[in-house]
C-alpha cells in the first residue's frame, strides 16, 4: 500500500479514535455481554441503514424475490428433475447476482465498519494487565541483520517494574523486557533509542479498558488493525512496540469469539428490523 | 349488476408480515442500473449516453461508486488479515445468498438421492394409466368468448395467420357450447365432462330458497364456526369456511389419480380450489378484498348522483387547496362488524393539472392523470394482530374543475393471500414472487368501471391488456415448468373485452357512437388478431416438445341489442304481482310471493314458484307445474319485438327435459334461448320489475352470450387432425384422458374426439357425437 494510503488510513484512525472513546466508553462499565449486545443492535440498525439509501433496492427486491420463486418451485415442480436442477442453477445465478448488487454497499461501508471494528478491537481482543501481573513487551528493529543495532532502554516508570531485560534476539532484530503492572490506569512507555524518544500506552486494570495491543510499523494492515497509536514513520529505527496482553474470556467478548458474535449478532439484528426499515436484503 | 352487491362475504383473514412496499416498475432503465456488468461493452456505452442525458447527476454517481467497486476489490485481492473486516453489508448478501445457495445445493442433492426411490415407488406402486400416453403433454389454451362465425371470417381474409398455421397443422371446428352458453355452466362442463344437471352450475346466480335472494351458484362462504364474543367484540378462531358448490370431478382431478402432473391457470370455476397433482390459480368467484366480485371505488369533488351506481362505491371528497384526504375502504371489521369496513387513509395532493401525489401506507406514488399506477400493496390493519393485504391500482381520472381518482377493486394480496387462490396454497406466491404482483380477483377486469362510465375505453383496454400480459407471464412460465402432463390457461379478457367493445363492431347497435373513436373502430379485430399472436408464441415455446396444443373457447358472442323483462313479460301475463312502488328495487324485492307464479332473476332462465322448493312457494310439483311450463313456453315462444317485428326466442327449454343427473331440480325450470341480438334485460337480472317488456341496451356493455347455445358456438384448434364432426366442450375432458390413454368414467356426458396420429391417419373410426342440447 502506498504512503498516501497509510496517511489516510492514519487520519481516519484519529477521528475514529475520537469517537470511539466517546461513543464506547459505556463498554468500560457495562456488562461485557450486555455491551457485546448493544454494539450488534446499534451497527446492525445503522448498517441495516446505510444498506438502504446505498443498495439498488428495486434490483434487489427482484432478484430476492425471483430467488424466493425458485425455492418455492423446488416444491411445486418436484415431479420434473430438468425443471428442479434449472430451479437450482437460477437459484445459484440469483445468489451470485445478489452479491453483486451488494458491490456498492458493501463498499460503500466498507470503511467505517473497519474503523469501527478496529476500534471494538481495542476494548475486546484482549483484557488490560491486573496489577501485579507480568507481560513480554517486545520492541522490533526497523532494518535487516546486517543493520547496525542502535542503542535502545525503556526508561523507568512507576507503573511497571522491569523483571527481566532487555533481551536482545539479535536474528529478529527484537529486544524484549519483562515487566509487571504496578499501577492502575493508562500509561505511557518511553523507549530511548539512540537519544531518541519512543513511546507506547500500556492498560493496567480490573475493567475493560481500551488495550493498544501494537505500536503499528509503516503498514497498512497493522495500521488497520491496531489504530489506537499512529505508526512508526518509515524513517523510524523502530519498527513496531507490541505488549502481550492475556486474552480476554467470554464467549461475547472473547479474544477469538468477539469478531464472530459481532458479525452474526449484528447480521441477525439486521434481518429482524429489515421490515421495521422496510429494507430487502 | 346482482353479483357485485350480492357476492359480499364476511370473510376474516388474518395476515402476518409486512406491508410490501411499492413496487418501481422494472423498467429498461432499472434493468441497465444494475445490469451493467452484463451486457457488451458497445452496448453499455450507447446505452450509457442514452442514460447520461437523463439522469447525469446518478451516472456521476455511478461512475464514482464503480471506482470504490473496484477499488476494494482490489483490497480484496491482497491476500492480508483486514479481509475479516468486511462487515455486515457483506454479510448481509453472504448470509442471504449463502442460505439460497445452500438450499439449492441441498435440495439438489436430497433430489437426486431419492430420484430413484421415487422413480421405484411410482413403477410399482403408483396407479399407472391402462395404456400408453398419446403425447407427453397437453397444452390448452382457452380464449374466453372466442366467437366461431368471426374467427372462420377472420381466417379466410387471413388476418389470423397463426391460428390459420395451426388449423392448417391440425384442424379447426365449431365447439358446442352448454345450455346455456355462459362461462360458469361451460367452464364447469368443460372441466367435468359433464352437463349441468351432473355438475351443478346452471348460472352466475340463484336465488335462495328461503329468502329468494340471489345467492352465487359456485361458491358458498358460510361465517367462521368458532367466535369469541366479548362484549362488542367477536373474535373468530378460525376461518371462513368457503365451499365449492359445483359438483363432480374435474378432468384433472383423474388425471392426478394416475400421477399425471396438471397445471391449471385461471380456470373459472375453480375456487376454492381443489386439490390435485400439480398447480392450480383460481379465478373466476375469487371475490375481491371487500367479498364481492369486484367493486370499484370513485373519489370525486363533483355532487353525488341520486342515481344508484353498480359495481363500485362512489365516495364524495373535499378538496383542500391541493390537498385531499380521504378514506379506501377495505374488508368488514373482523371482529366489530358494526363498526363497518377496515379503512386506509388516502392523501393526495395534487401539483398540476396532469400529476399529483399519493400518500398511502407510508409510500409516496406519482399519480399521472390517465395513467394507471402499478399494482399497490394497501393493508388494513385492526389491532396490532390483524393485518389484511390488498393489492390494487390508482388511476387519476381528473384534477379541474372536479378531483377525480379512480381505484380498482382492491384484489387478494397474491404474495399475502387473505384466502387461498391456488392450490398449493404457495403457488399464487410463488407466481407474485416469480412476476410480481397481478390481479386475482375472478373478474379481474372492470368492466362495471366503464359500464357506469367512470372508466374510458381507453383505461379499460388498458386494464384488459395489462391482464392478458400477467396472464400470458404465468402461462409461459408453465409451460417452461410443465414438459410432461396436462397445462391449462383460460384467458378472459377476451370476453370481457367484446362485452364492452361490440358496439364498434355492430353498426345497428343502440350503443354505438355516432362517432367512433379511431383508437377503438377495430376493437374486436384488434383483440382476435393479439389472440392470433398469443397463439403464435405458445406454439413456438411448444415446438420441438411432443406435446399436443389446443386451443378452444367456451362459447362465441354476438350483439346483445335489445334486452327482454321477463318479470315484466310475466307480470303482464299474470304470472307475477309486483308491488308498483317497489318495482325498481333489486332482487325481487316487491314481489308478492303468495301471487306469483314464476319469477326470473339471473341472466339464464325462469323459476316456477314451487312449494317444494321455495319457502313461499305456491304452485304444486307435478301436473300443475308442468301445466305451467307448458303454457309459458307456449306464450312466451310467440312473443315478438315490436320495433323489429321479429322474434326474440330461438327456443325456449324445460330443464327437465334438456339435463340429466342429480342436481337438475337446482336449474331454472325454463332456459331461455334467446335469439340473435337479444338478452334478458339489465332490470330482470337484477330481479327488478320494469314498465317494459322490451329494453334498447343503451350501455357500454353491449356484445353478449347469454343466447340460445346455436347462435354461439365457440372454436376448436388442434394440433393434430379433427376427425369427430361437431365436436362439443364436454368432449375435452374425455378427450384429454383418452390422450393420456385413461378411459373417460361412465357418467361423463362427453366423449373422446377422435384424434388423427401423426402421420394423419386415425385411431378411432371417425363417428359422429350426439348434441346434448338441441
Amino acid at each position: 500500500m502506498s504512503d498516501l494510503t497509510i496517511r489516510a488510513t492514519t487520519q481516519l484512525n484519529q477521528i475514529a479514535n475520537g469517537i470511539g472513546r466517546l461513543l464506547l466508553s459505556p463498554l468500560g462499565s457495562l456488562p461485557a455481554f450486555f455491551g457485546a449486545v448493544v454494539v450488534a443492535i446499534v451497527t446492525g440498525i445503522l448498517m441495516l441503514i446505510a444498506f438502504k439509501y446505498t443498495s439498488h433496492q428495486s434490483a434487489m427486491k427482484k432478484i430476492r424475490s425471483g430467488i424466493k420463486a425458485e425455492l418455492l418451485a423446488l416444491s411445486l415442480f418436484k415431479d420434473s428433475i430438468a425443471v428442479s436442477l434449472g430451479s437450482q442453477w437460477r437459484i445459484v445465478a440469483g445468489a451470485l447476482k445478489s452479491i453483486l448488487v451488494s458491490l456498492i454497499p458493501i463498499a460503500c461501508m466498507i470503511v467505517p465498519v473497519t474503523l469501527l471494528l478496529g476500534q471494538l478491537s481495542l476494548w475486546w481482543q484482549a483484557r488490560p494487565l491486573q496489577v501485579g501481573e507480568d507481560t513480554v513487551i517486545t520492541l522490533n528493529l526497523a532494518g535487516n541483520e546486517k543493520s547496525s543495532w542502535p542503542e535502545v532502554d525503556l526508561e523507568p516508570s512507576p507503573a511497571v517494574q522491569t523483571n527481566v531485560g532487555p533481551v536482545r534476539i539479535r536474528s529478529k532484530r527484537s529486544i524484549c523486557w519483562n515487566l509487571q503492572a504496578l499501577e492502575p490506569g493508562y500509561h505511557n512507555l518511553v523507549f530511548h533509542v539512540d537519544g531518541q524518544n519512543v513511546e507506547k500506552q500500556l492498560a493496567v486494570g480490573q475493567h475493560p479498558m481500551r488495550t493498544s495491543i501494537q505500536r503499528p510499523a509503516w503498514n497498512w494492515t497493522d495500521v488497520v488493525l491496531y489504530p489506537a497509536e499512529p505508526p512508526f514513520d518509515p524513517k523510524s529505527p523502530v519498527k513496531s512496540i507490541e505488549i502481550q496482553y492475556p486474552p480476554s474470556s467470554g464467549w461475547a467478548t472473547g479474544t477469538q469469539s468477539w469478531l464472530i458474535f459481532w458479525f452474526i449478532g449484528s447480521t441477525i439484528v439486521a434481518f429482524c428490523f429489515r421490515g421495521v426499515f422496510k429494507v430487502t436484503l | 349488476m346482482p353479483f357485485a352487491k350480492a357476492m359480499r362475504i364476511s370473510s376474516r383473514s388474518e395476515l402476518f408480515g409486512f406491508l410490501v412496499t411499492n413496487r418501481r416498475p422494472f423498467s429498461p432503465l432499472n434493468r441497465l442500473e444494475y445490469a451493467g456488468p452484463f451486457i457488451t461493452r458497445d452496448q453499455r456505452r450507447q446505452k450509457r449516453g442514452r442514460v447520461r442525458k437523463q439522469l447525469r447527476f446518478w451516472e456521476l454517481m455511478r461512475r464514482s461508486l464503480r471506482i470504490i467497486v473496484w477499488l476494494c476489490l482490489l483490497v480484496f485481492v491482497v491476500p492480508n488479515s483486514a479481509h475479516a473486516y468486511v462487515g455486515p453489508g457483506a454479510g448481509f448478501a453472504l448470509a442471504g445468498s449463502f442460505f439460497a445457495v445452500f438450499a439449492a445445493i441441498f435440495s439438489a442433492f436430497l433430489m437426486l438421492l431419492t430420484w430413484p426411490a421415487r422413480l421405484l415407488i411410482r413403477h410399482f406402486w403408483g396407479r399407472k394409466a391402462p395404456a400408453k400416453a398419446r403425447f407427453k403433454r397437453v397444452v390448452i389454451l382457452g380464449l374466453d368468448g372466442l366467437d366461431h362465425e368471426l374467427t372462420a371470417k377472420m381466417l379466410e381474409e387471413g388476418q389470423l395467420p397463426n391460428l390459420a398455421k395451426l388449423r392448417d397443422q391440425g384442424g379447426f371446428q365449431s365447439l358446442r357450447s352448454t345450455l346455456p352458453p355462459i362461462s360458469p355452466v361451460a367452464w364447469s362442463s368443460f372441466q367435468t365432462g359433464v352437463n349441468p344437471g351432473k355438475h351443478n352450475i346452471f348460472d352466475f346466480l340463484v336465488p335462495d330458497e328461503q329468502t329468494y335472494l340471489p345467492k352465487m351458484s359456485s361458491v358458498e362462504i358460510r361465517a367462521p364456526k368458532k367466535i369469541w364474543r366479548l362484549g362488542k367484540w367477536a373474535l373468530p378462531f378460525t376461518r371462513s369456511d368457503i365451499r365449492l358448490l359445483r359438483k363432480s370431478k374435474p378432468f384433472w382431478s383423474i388425471l392426478s389419480d394416475y400421477g399425471i402432473f396438471s397445471c391449471i391457470l385461471r380456470v373459472p370455476i375453480t375456487f376454492p380450489p381443489e386439490k390435485l397433482h400439480g398447480v392450480q390459480l383460481s379465478a373466476m368467484c375469487v371475490p375481491d378484498l371487500r367479498g364481492t366480485q369486484g367493486e370499484f371505488t370513485r373519489f370525486t369533488t363533483k355532487p353525488l348522483e341520486q342515481d344508484k351506481t353498480y359495481g363500485g362505491d362512489v365516495v364524495a371528497v373535499t378538496r383542500h387547496g391541493k390537498v385531499v384526504s380521504c378514506e379506501l375502504a377495505g374488508p368488514p371489521h373482523p371482529s366489530k362488524p358494526k363498526l363497518g369496513p377496515l379503512k386506509v387513509t388516502l392523501q393526495i395532493t395534487i401539483k398540476d393539472q396532469n400529476q399529483a401525489t399519493l400518500k398511502v401506507g407510508g409510500e409516496t406514488l406519482v399519480l399521472r392523470r390517465g395513467e394507471y399506477t402499478d399494482w399497490v400493496s394497501v393493508t388494513f390493519r385492526s389491532g396490532f394482530s390483524i393485518r389484511v393485504s390488498g393489492v390494487c391500482k390508482f388511476l387519476l381520472l381528473s384534477v379541474e374543475p372536479d378531483f377525480e381518482l379512480y381505484v380498482t377493486p382492491i384484489n387478494i394480496d397474491p404474495e399475502k393471500p387473505a384466502m387461498q387462490i391456488g392450490y398449493p396454497s404457495v403457488y399464487p406466491i410463488y407466481l407474485a414472487k416469480r412476476q410480481g404482483p397481478y390481479a386475482t380477483l375472478g373478474l379481474a377486469e372492470d368492466t362495471w368501471g366503464l359500464n357506469e362510465q367512470v372508466l374510458s375505453d381507453d383505461h379499460f383496454y388498458q386494464q384488459c391488456h395489462n391482464t392478458d400480459l400477467e396472464r400470458e407471464s404465468m402461462f409461459f412460465d408453465a409451460l417452461d415448468k410443465v414438459p410432461r402432463g396436462l397445462c391449462v390457461c383460460v384467458f378472459d379478457g377476451t370476453d370481457r373485452m367484446q362485452h364492452m367493445f361490440w358496439r364498434y363492431h355492430d353498426q345497428q347497435h343502440p350503443a354505438r357512437p355516432a362517432e367512433i373513436p379511431a383508437l377503438h373502430a377495430n376493437a374486436i379485430g384488434d383483440l382476435y388478431q393479439r389472440m392470433d399472436q398469443l397463439v403464435g408464441r405458445t406454439m413456438e415455446k411448444c415446438e420441438g416438445t411432443d406435446t399436443m396444443l389446443m386451443v378452444l373457447s367456451d362459447h362465441g358472442f354476438n350483439s346483445f341489442r335489445r334486452g327482454i323483462d321477463l318479470n315484466r313479460w310475466l307480470e303482464e301475463n299474470g304470472y307475477l304481482k309486483v308491488d308498483d312502488a317497489r318495482r325498481g328495487e333489486d332482487y325481487l324485492a316487491g314481489i308478492d310471493w303468495q301471487k306469483t307464479r314464476a319469477f326470473a332473476i339471473g341472466l339464464t332462465g325462469i323459476f316456477l314458484n314451487l312449494k317444494d322448493r321455495f319457502s313461499q312457494g305456491i304452485v304444486e310439483d307435478g301436473d300443475e307445474a308442468n301445466q305451467l311450463r307448458n303454457e309459458i313456453v307456449e306464450r312466451l315462444s310467440g312473443l315478438i319485438d315490436p320495433l323489429t317485428e321479429t322474434k326474440a326466442f330461438r327456443r325456449i327449454y324445460q330443464a327437465a327435459m334438456v339435463y340429466s343427473g342429480p342436481y337438475k331440480n337446482q336449474a331454472p325450470d325454463l332456459i331461455i334461448g334467446y335469439e340473435r341480438g337479444y338478452r334478458v334485460s339489465w332490470e330482470a337480472a337484477n330481479g327488478q320489475t320494469s314498465r317494459d317488456v322490451f329494453h334498447s341496451n343503451t350501455r357500454a356493455w353491449s356484445g353478449d352470450h347469454c343466447v340460445d347455445p346455436s347462435v354461439v358456438p365457440g372454436v376448436l384448434f388442434c394440433s393434430q387432425s379433427l376427425l369427430t364432426e361437431q365436436p362439443r366442450l364436454v368432449d375435452i375432458g374425455p378427450t384429454v384422458l383418452d390422450l393420456f390413454g385413461i378411459a373417460a368414467p361412465a357418467y361423463m356426458d362427453g366423449k373422446a374426439l377422435s384424434i388423427g396420429e401423426r402421420n394423419g391417419s386415425a385411431d378411432h373410426a371417425v363417428e359422429t357425437t350426439p348434441v346434448t342440447v338441441t
